[in-house]
């Protein structure tokens, strides 16, 4: 009886219910995301001092403009904005077929497993999945094992181990947004292409394409930012190269310059903010 | 000369359901030919057959005179509206209409022009540049039909192009689809469930029940000799008389389908009495339903809406008659 005087309460006032319904979750996003990202910003203009290394509230644009100026962070900034691209664009190039096979092609069953085994990797943890590629690229890992006899080596750890590790790791992220694109795609808009006289690669270009590059680039979004932010897989597959998460790792931890920390890592914050921007237009940011 | 459609054999099988049973089929050139049945009769699978997007199990599929039964849908001289429309959302009301033009490779400025004749010829002019998603739900159909009819196909295959319409859009498109097929002077191949719109537009109906074709004529043929029951209760509406019930009425002792407008109340030459039990005024008529003395049995009759002059209510007596020419003897069904 309690719970129905209650609703009988609640239901003509939308505003008390509205606020008894947001009230927790808007407090959680305001302290952990606003308050922590603002503060991040601010830090970037902080300065540490030399002698205790502590952190000094003393206004300074000297990180920023060390940042901007510097040719080393231009250089890892560059590098990281090449691997991110080359992940992306990896793994559309798996993503899609994929995806479509999913959508148009298995059956009802099958697309239950795939589905699955699309997400299974995702119940692992990130480190035991980073590690396997370490013993799969190491000198006597299997890649070397499956590639020695036709004088090929593995490409051990670097920039391509890298790739490799990254585009594995963002792989269900890519296909997921493109599997729910394809799904979009009515069977009866194919059949009408095909009745118009479009053979399949004409329905695939002019119809199937258009319609999900929204998809597309939805799963892009989630493959470039994920790289953008990565410094864990680089550590333990990249050998000595070094991602703009590194730089901010090394500032955080051993160099203990909070401030230098926070002045780089608005670097990945900006493009991701020019890359949103730019697809912002295609409408991509509706089907996330 | 050859026939538009011709199929022989045409079986399709989806698991263990068989959807067309063994079926034979002529549909002439320049005819308006409806499939008409209840949904799940196989009307839609046979117009799918004919348009490529199903592979029957067995049997043949000739279009003019060629068999098709092995091309695929690109390949074959029809086109089709579908039921939902199917236009490309992120294409604008031209570029759909143009899309058959462009895989065809017509030059650009021929495409444009043909394009416009063909959304002129639906009355839908002006709209060129709207997205589908900006249109009403008759306007989307018109671009449907458009986009169709710009090929020039042999045959237009129409699958309930009206279901989503409400009744006013419906009877206005009736006729307009009826224009342009006598324009057009091409096939269209039309499948409905609702019997008024097959009756009005077609010049043959195939009536289908459970996988076959139960009844094959002209619309009159088909309203007015229904071969069993489910035909006459499917098409229009029609008191059923038990052999009993058509010897009393003077009519051959034999079930009997009779429509409702060829029932007399009170005819000079008398009838089988009766008593009222309802009278349903529809608008344009009144419909009266008759309990027959002694027979256990119910008859429904029409009489126009003439205004005030109509008297009759539950209760009263009446005499009920059936000119013979005017009762359609039934196929005796094993039920």
């Amino acid at each position: 009886m309690t719970t129905h005087r209650v609703s009988a309460f609640l239901a003509p006032r939308r505003r008390l219910r509205l606020a008894g319904l947001l009230t927790a979750p808007v407090l959680w996003l305001g302290l952990v995301y606003v308050v922590a990202l603002s503060a991040l910003l601010v830090t970037a203009f902080w300065t540490v001092d030399e002698l205790t290394g502590q952190v000094q509230i003393e206004w300074t644009t000297e990180n920023v403009v060390e940042v901007v100026t510097e040719a080393l962070y231009r250089t890892v900034t560059l590098r990281t904005l090449g691997i991110a691209a080359l992940v992306t664009v990896i793994d559309v190039l798996i993503a899609v077929p994929v995806a479509f096979f999913m959508a148009k092609v298995a059956g009802p069953r099958l697309r239950h497993l795939l589905v699955i085994a699309v997400l299974a990797p995702l119940w692992a943890s990130y480190l035991v999945k980073v590690y396997s590629w370490r013993a799969l690229l190491s000198s006597d890992g299997i890649i070397e094992w499956v590639l020695s006899p036709f004088g090929l080596h593995t490409p051990g750890y670097g920039i391509i181990g890298v790739v490799l590790a990254l585009s594995y790791l963002w792989l269900p992220y890519v296909i997921m947004p493109i599997y729910a694109g394809f799904d979009r795609v009515p069977d009866r808009l194919l059949e009408a292409s095909a009745d118009l006289g479009g053979r399949g690669w004409r329905t695939l270009t002019a119809v199937v394409l258009p319609m999900i590059r929204p998809a597309i680039i939805a799963g892009s979004i989630f493959a470039f930012s994920l790289s953008l932010g990565d410094y864990i897989t680089t550590g333990i597959v990249g050998g000595t190269t070094q991602m703009l998460g590194n730089l901010v790792y090394t500032n955080v931890g051993a160099a203990n310059n909070l401030p230098l920390a926070a002045a780089i890592s608005l670097i990945p914050i900006g493009i991701i903010l020019v890359y949103l921007a730019a697809v912002r237009r295609t409408g991509a940011l509706r089907s996330l | 000369m050859d026939s538009a459609i011709r199929l022989r054999g045409l079986h399709k099988r989806f698991g263990e359901t068989v959807a067309v049973a063994d079926l034979d089929l002529d549909i002439e050139p320049g005819e308006f030919f409806s499939m008409l049945g209840p949904s799940g009769s196989g009307k839609t699978t046979v117009l799918r057959c004919i348009a490529g997007f199903e592979q029957p199990t067995s049997g043949t599929v000739e279009l003019f005179g060629a068999d098709v039964t092995a091309l695929a849908p690109f390949a074959r001289p029809v086109n089709t509206v579908f039921q939902d429309y199917a236009l490309f959302p992120h294409l604008s009301v031209i570029a759909n209409v143009e899309y058959g033009l462009k895989v065809a490779g017509v030059a650009r400025k021929e495409r444009r022009a043909r394009a416009e004749e063909a959304l002129g010829q639906v009355r839908l002019a002006g709209l060129e540049d709207r997205r589908p998603h900006e249109l009403s739900g008759g306007q989307r159909q018109r671009v449907a039909l458009a986009r169709a009819i710009v090929l020039r196909p042999q045959a237009l295959l129409l699958d309930e192009p009206l279901g989503a319409l409400d009744l006013k859009l419906r009877e206005q498109m009736q006729v307009e689809l009826k224009e342009l097929q006598r324009s057009l002077g091409i096939t269209f191949v039309f499948v409905t469930h609702d019997q008024d719109e097959a009756l009005t537009l077609s010049d043959r109906v195939a009536v289908f029940d459970a996988g076959e074709v139960v009844q094959l004529g002209t619309p009159r043929e088909v309203y007015d000799h229904p071969r069993n029951r489910f035909i006459a209760s499917f098409v229009g509406s029609a008191t059923l008389l038990e052999p009993e019930v058509a010897e009393a009425l003077g009519l051959a002792r034999a079930p009997m389908a009779v429509r409702p407008e060829r029932v007399l109340l009170d005819a000079p030459a008398g009838g089988v009495p009766g008593t009222i039990a309802e009278v349903i005024y529809t608008g344009p008529e009144h419909r009266i339903v008759v309990d027959l003395d002694g027979l256990g049995a119910r008859i429904t009759a029409l009489e126009p809406n003439i205004g005030a002059g109509h008297r009759r209510t539950r209760g009263d007596r009446v005499t009920v008659s059936v000119e013979p020419a005017s009762a359609a003897p039934l196929e005796d069904e094993a039920a």
